[in-house]
Formats: structure tokens, C-alpha cells, sequence
């Protein structure tokens, strides 16, 4: 546990029969699972406290009167644990048999379905055949406001999610009313978690589906889901999520462990931002303007044709705080090669903050993109309102070499770029306002592309591509360098990691160095990233 | 291992005839024709007694009120080795989950009958029914409505008398 890596000592002690060396302090559970065991529990999670309240984790240590719970029990010197000592297997039996009293086994409807702990446990530990004769008590579902359903009967009463109202979100909203077997979760009478900014992640730690997203009701089975390590993209605290994509679309996001950064959690806004990445009527092969009409043509030709167009002279380009590290160093080097010019960006900013306060760390960010400190970082300057739009007068009417990559450009009238000698559009989606560019060239999103954000502490992120980019589309990096070896002759990255590197500003941190928690390149020197604009 | 071949010595040309084989299958034919044991069936007039572990197309088992059984759990489709049954899930009207999309090619169905024997609520069924001639080929994805209105006997995926196949 990175909370006791300052603890010099060290206890050693066999569990199952393997020597571990742990630190001091560390619970036998921990320890467990450095020696490659699991031990079944409910109540425990890693960013909550630790009631020892499931009876689950219940193991075998010699020389102790009876069983202990391994959460919350410190590792000893010269200890010895059996997890799977007959005495443990009867004793977790026995517990889950009890958690099946009243369960309903609902998992053909239930969502939880495929990751729900209840059925990994029963199905590894439990008994084959329940032997309860009583009828089982129903509670039925009830709606708590937000994204959240509770499914009362499945409950397992871990209170997980009572916690985590209490200690990290510090705004209880949820407790066990009742005692025995009728005993419930509930909310205070008509309030909700609605309002709450972070309750979708009691869905996440609940370990059985008695608390269900609405967003993900009935939508996919949990083992159909393919599941790519990735960054939010949705503010630029750069949460660490997972992408679960099934049919080569965004079905959910979860929050992925990194203590340096979001914990376990991510906030509901981020979380349920992700209809974006889905969105159809994607540009899905360069476009060539000839007139008013648009052609659709193959790479090789629309880079040819291009690099022809490319003379030198002054260019205007506009970025977005949605692209990669990557990409917008591509679009700085091909700027600088053709002699320089103004890179900006536009970026939603919310009104404020929301932080989560058991866990400050993580605060839903006022930038509403993920690589603003990345634009940032490169030199590029913000313009445009806190609605992300205006700020570009100059680059409308520019009559040199228009560069827009990435921006959608939806405010913009169609005349844009109008008078641009070379008006050069890379999108995800064609615009109005894109009705003037010479080159149209399709591009990924984040999603479909392997790369790097630079978050709000200037850490710099890895995320990677969880589904195919749609035709012929590229990401922006690989089509501005390869932009540029036509223009040079040069070889140029075709590799991510390679046009990672390219960027002076990270020095000699590498995707290696990098690794999946990311590493913060230089200190930011400003706390609060250009707040001058609109506020 | 060694191969053996055995060489055939055919006979020469010209001295061969192939009369006397020509009567023998002659002769076989009008022994048939005479012997008063048929074995050809006056289809359609006459029905075909089909196994009670036939498997042919499917049929969604329904409720009293003509909602299907199925409750979109996701096992047929999971289960099923031709990847054939498409499946859309979701909420009805009572908070229920239930299938919006269900489809079958029933091209691609093997017959295995492994959908039957998954589902939880027993609503998925393979038939006992052979007749499923088509005049397109798009008709034989059946949709959630088609495998209702199917209505020829389910299968017994085993035998009662013999469940373990001895
Ligand atoms: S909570 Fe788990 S065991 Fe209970 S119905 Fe859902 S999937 Fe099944
Ligand atoms: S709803 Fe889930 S997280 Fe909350 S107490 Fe019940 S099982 Fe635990
Ligand atoms: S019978 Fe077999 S192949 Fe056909 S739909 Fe069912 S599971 Fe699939
Ligand atoms: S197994 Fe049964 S309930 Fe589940 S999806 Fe298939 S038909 Fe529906």
C-alpha cells in the first residue's frame, strides 16, 4: 500500500504456506494478495474505511482463539494464515449461504451480471444448492435520484456506498434504516443523490447490482464489454478511467485506480459525458475542394495535392484542447516548418470547481477538455469565451494558410476561411463553416487513437485506442507527419511513442517512463490556467 | 508406416461386357417396383413422423398477456456457437427488462439447440417442424414477432426414457 511506503520495517510471514515481506502495518488481506490470494470480502474497499463488518474475509491465523478478519487485522511478525484452511472454506460457506437467504438470484435481469462479486463468490466458495425453505422478503427497486437505482432485495448490506456518502463525497445522503433482515439502504425521504456531483461511483464499489447505473439499465451484459485503459476526456483532471465499448461504441465509463490523481472515483459529469465519442456522420474520407464541389480521394493524393498547395507563408492555425500531445505537436512542427504563426485554442470552461472532499485531490476541473495544459505547454494561447466559441475574427478573414485541426468550428459562419490562399480542415465532423477548406481530412477521436494528455498539474497522461477509427480517418499526429515527410523529404514518427518524443517540452520522459499512472513533466506556473478570459 | 496399393488389373478393351451388370441392376429395380413394402412418403398429404428431439426453427415461448418470456438476459446469444441471435436489451413500461431487438438467422443456426438449454425462463425453444421453405432469403433472420407466432411443438432436447444418451 502506497499509504505505508514510508514505513521503513518490514514483517515477513507465511500465508498459505508463501513467505511474504510486507511493511508494517499491512493488512493480512493486502498481504494476501501479494502472495496471490484473494480473500472474498464485501465491506472493505481500499478508498473507504474498513468496518469489518461483511464477515467475509474471515481467515485461519495460528495461534489466534478464532478466525480474524483480514482487513482490518495488521500483519505480525513470524504470523502464519491459512485463507483456504478447512476452517475458513466452512466459515465462508456458511456466510455466503446466509447472503443468499433472501437474495433473490435475479442475475438473468440483474446488470451487476458477469462482475458481481456474489456470484464469483458462490460460484467458487459457496454451496451448489441453496437450503433455505422460508420465503425470501421483497423489497422491489427504488429510484434515488441521479443516475442511481437501488434493487433493495439484492443487497448484500456492506453499506460501501453509506460510506462512501459519508467519507468521501462528505455528503450523507444515504444510511441503513431498519435492523435484521429488514434492514435497507434508503435516502432521507424525498432527498435524493440527486444534486450530488460524484454518486456514480456508489454503483461502481456497490459488489452486488443492488445499486444500478440508469444510464446503463438493461443496456449491456458485463461480459460482452471490451474494456481499454484511457483518460477522461471531459475535463482536464484527467481522471483514469476504463473505456467498456461493445458494437464499436462508448457503452460506459469507470473510474480506473490512480491514487495520484483521481483515487478510485471519477465525477458524474465526466462520467456520463460520452454520447460525444459516438456520434455518427463521422468525416470518413479526405475531401478535395475543386470548385464548390468536394471529392472524396485516398490519402496518398490528398497529401500530394496538399504538400503542392503548401507554399510558405503566414499561418494561422487553430487547435483543440481535445487533441493528444501528440497531435499538437505535429500541428506545431508543421506550422514552424512553413515559417512560423499563431497557434490558438477554445475551450469550455465551467462556472467553478466541484472537488471532491474526502478525496480533494480530484475536482471536476473548470477547463472542459483534457490537454489544455498540453496546448498550453507548447506555447499555444487561448482565445475565444468560456463557451468555447468566438476569438477567431483574425483566422476567419486570414488570406494566407488557415490551419484548423481538431475544432468543430460549430459557431462559425460559412464563410470562414473564405479569403485563406490554403484553408486546411481536419475534423472529426464536417461544419458549415469547413463549406471554404481546400483539404477536408478526416480524423480520430481520442478513442480511437493511442496518445498522451497533459492534465491540470501538468501530468502527463497515456490512454489507449479501444475502438477502430471510422474508414479512413487518421489521428491528427500521423497525418500532420506524414504531412510533413512529403514537404521535407524527411522520415517523420509514425509511431505514437515517436511523436511523443518529437516534443521538446517533455524532455526525456518516454511512453516507457511514462507507464499507466503517468508523470508530471514540469510543474505548472500557474495554478488556475488563464482565467482571464469571460470571467 | 508403409502404404499398400493394391494394383487392379482391368480388362482389356474390347473384351469386356457390360450387359450382365446392366440385367443385374435391371433385375433390382423390378424387384423393387413389385415389392409390396413402401418406403416413399405421399408428402404433403402424408406427415412425416418426426423425432420428439428434432430440432428445427425456433419459437418464443409467450405470456398470457402476448409478451415474450424472454427477459434479455443474454445467454442464447452467448452461448450460441454460430453467433446467430442478436439481441438488443431494455426497460418496458413496467421497469421490466425485456428484448426490444431479438433476431435469428436461422441460416446460420446450427441447431444445436444450446439456446434452449441456457435459458433461464425457458423461452427460446428449438421446433419440431421441418417446413421452412422460403421464397427470399432475408425472411429466414426471424424477429422477436415471428418466433411468437411460430406455433409447431418444441423439441425435447434428450430423450425422457434415456436422458444420458445410453
Ligand atoms: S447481485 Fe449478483 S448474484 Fe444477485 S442477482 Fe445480481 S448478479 Fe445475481
Ligand atoms: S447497496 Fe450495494 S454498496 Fe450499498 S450496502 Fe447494499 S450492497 Fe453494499
Ligand atoms: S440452436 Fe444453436 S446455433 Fe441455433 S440459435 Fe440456438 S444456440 Fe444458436
Ligand atoms: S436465454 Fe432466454 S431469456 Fe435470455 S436472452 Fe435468450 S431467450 Fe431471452
Amino acid at each position: 500500500m502506497a499509504d505505508h511506503a514510508d514505513l521503513p520495517e518490514t514483517v515477513t510471514l507465511t500465508i498459505d504456506g508463501q513467505q511474504v515481506t510486507v511493511p508494517k502495518g499491512t493488512s493480512i488481506l493486502h498481504a494476501a494478495e501479494q502472495a496471490g490470494t484473494q480473500v472474498p470480502h464485501y465491506c472493505y474497499h481500499a478508498g473507504l474505511s474498513a468496518p469489518a463488518m461483511c464477515r467475509l474475509c474471515l481467515v485461519e491465523v495460528e495461534k489466534a482463539p478464532k478466525l480474524l478478519p483480514s482487513c482490518v487485522t495488521q500483519v505480525a511478525e513470524g504470523q502464519v494464515v491459512h485463507t483456504q484452511s478447512d476452517k475458513s472454506l466452512t466459515m465462508r460457506r456458511g456466510v455466503l449461504e446466509f447472503y443468499l437467504h433472501n437474495h433473490p438470484l435475479d442475475c438473468p435481469i440483474c446488470d451487476q451480471s458477469g462482475e458481481c462479486k456474489l456470484q464469483d463468490y458462490a460460484h467458487e466458495e459457496g454451496r451448489p444448492h441453496g437450503r433455505v425453505r422460508e420465503p425470501k422478503r421483497v423489497f422491489g427497486r427504488d429510484d434515488f435520484g441521479g443516475d442511481v437505482l437501488f434493487y433493495g432485495d439484492r443487497c448484500v448490506m456492506c453499506t460501501r456506498c453509506v460510506r462512501f456518502m459519508n467519507e468521501v463525497e462528505q455528503d450523507p445522503r444515504l444510511a441503513v434504516v431498519e435492523r435484521g433482515d429488514r434492514s435497507i439502504i434508503d435516502t432521507f425521504f424525498d432527498e435524493g443523490l440527486e444534486g450530488t456531483n460524484f454518486h456514480g461511483n456508489v454503483v461502481d464499489i456497490c459488489p452486488v447490482g443492488a445499486l444500478l447505473s440508469k444510464d446503463f439499465l438493461f443496456k449491456q451484459r458485463a461480459w460482452d464489454l471490451s474494456h481499454t485503459d484511457s483518460v477522461c476526456p471531459n475535463c482536464s483532471q484527467g481522471c483514469n478511467i476504463e473505456l467498456h465499448t461493445r458494437d464499436n461504441l462508448v457503452q460506459r465509463l469507470r473510474p480506473r485506480p490512480n491514487l495520484d490523481v483521481n483515487g478510485h472515483w471519477m465525477c458524474d459529469e465526466g462520467r456520463l459525458d460520452y454520447e460525444w465519442i459516438n456520434r455518427g456522420g463521422r468525416l470518413e474520407v479526405p475531401l478535395v475542394r475543386d470548385g464548390k464541389e468536394f471529392h472524396a480521394t485516398d490519402w496518398k493524393e490528398a497529401l500530394v495535392g496538399l504538400v503542392r498547395e503548401l507554399g510558405a507563408g503566414p499561418v494561422r492555425a487553430l487547435v483543440s484542447p481535445r487533441l493528444s500531445n501528440e497531435d499538437l505537436g505535429a500541428a506545431r512542427a508543421l506550422v514552424d516548418q512553413l515559417g512560423g504563426g499563431d497557434l490558438v485554442y477554445r475551450s469550455r470552461r465551467a462556472p467553478e470547481e466541484l472537488v471532491l472532499k474526502g478525496f480533494p485531490k480530484l475536482a471536476r476541473r473548470r477547463d472542459l477538455a483534457p490537454n489544455v495544459n498540453g496546448a498550453d505547454l507548447l506555447g499555444m494561447s487561448r482565445v475565444g469565451d468560456n463557451d468555447g466559441t468566438g476569438g477567431l475574427e483574425g483566422l476567419a478573414s486570414h488570406d494566407g494558410i488557415v490551419l484548423v485541426v481538431g475544432d468543430d468550428l460549430e459557431d462559425q459562419p460559412p464563410t470562414f476561411g473564405k479569403e485563406a490562399a490554403l484553408y486546411v480542415f481536419l475534423g472529426t465532423h464536417s461544419s458549415e463553416a469547413a463549406s471554404h477548406a481546400h483539404f477536408t481530412l478526416p480524423l480520430t477521436t481520442f478513442a480511437e487513437q493511442e496518445g498522451t494528455f497533459t492534465n491540470h498539474e501538468n501530468r502527463v497522461q497515456r490512454f489507449w485506442s479501444g475502438l477502430p477509427a471510422p474508414g479512413a480517418a487518421r489521428p491528427a499526429w500521423l497525418i500532420l507527419w506524414a504531412l510533413l515527410a512529403e514537404h521535407t523529404g524527411q522520415t517523420q514518427p509514425t509511431r505514437p511513442e515517436e511523436a511523443f518524443v518529437t516534443v521538446s517540452e517533455f524532455g526525456d520522459v518516454t511512453y516507457e517512463t511514462l507507464g499507466k499512472q503517468g508523470v508530471i513533466v514540469t510543474p505548472p506556473t500557474r495554478q488556475e490556467p488563464a482565467g482571464a478570459i469571460g470571467d | 508406416m508403409s502404404v499398400t496399393v493394391k494394383v487392379m488389373n482391368r480388362p482389356e478393351a474390347g473384351r469386356t461386357s457390360y450387359l450382365r451388370a446392366a440385367l443385374k441392376g435391371m433385375g433390382l429395380t423390378f424387384k423393387h417396383l413389385v415389392n409390396p413394402e413402401k418406403v416413399t412418403l405421399q408428402y404433403p398429404e402424408e406427415q412425416p413422423d418426426l423425432s420428439p428431439r428434432w430440432r428445427g426453427t425456433h419459437r418464443m415461448e409467450v405470456h398470457a398477456d402476448g409478451r415474450p418470456k424472454c427477459v434479455a438476459c443474454g445467454l442464447c446469444p452467448t452461448v450460441c456457437p454460430a453467433n446467430c441471435i442478436r439481441l438488443v436489451g431494455g426497460e418496458d413500461d413496467q421497469g421490466n427488462r425485456y428484448p426490444v431487438v431479438y433476431e435469428i438467422d436461422e441460416f446460420r443456426c446450427i441447431f444445436c439447440g444450446m439456446c434452449q438449454e441456457v435459458c433461464p425462463v425457458e423461452a427460446i425453444h428449438v421446433g419440431v417442424h421441418f417446413e421452412n421453405g422460403e421464397y427470399d432469403r432475408s425472411r429466414f433472420v426471424y424477429d422477436l414477432d415471428r418466433l411468437m407466432e411460430q406455433d409447431h411443438p418444441t423439441t425435447l432436447l434428450w430423450d425422457p426414457s434415456d436422458p444420458k444418451s445410453e
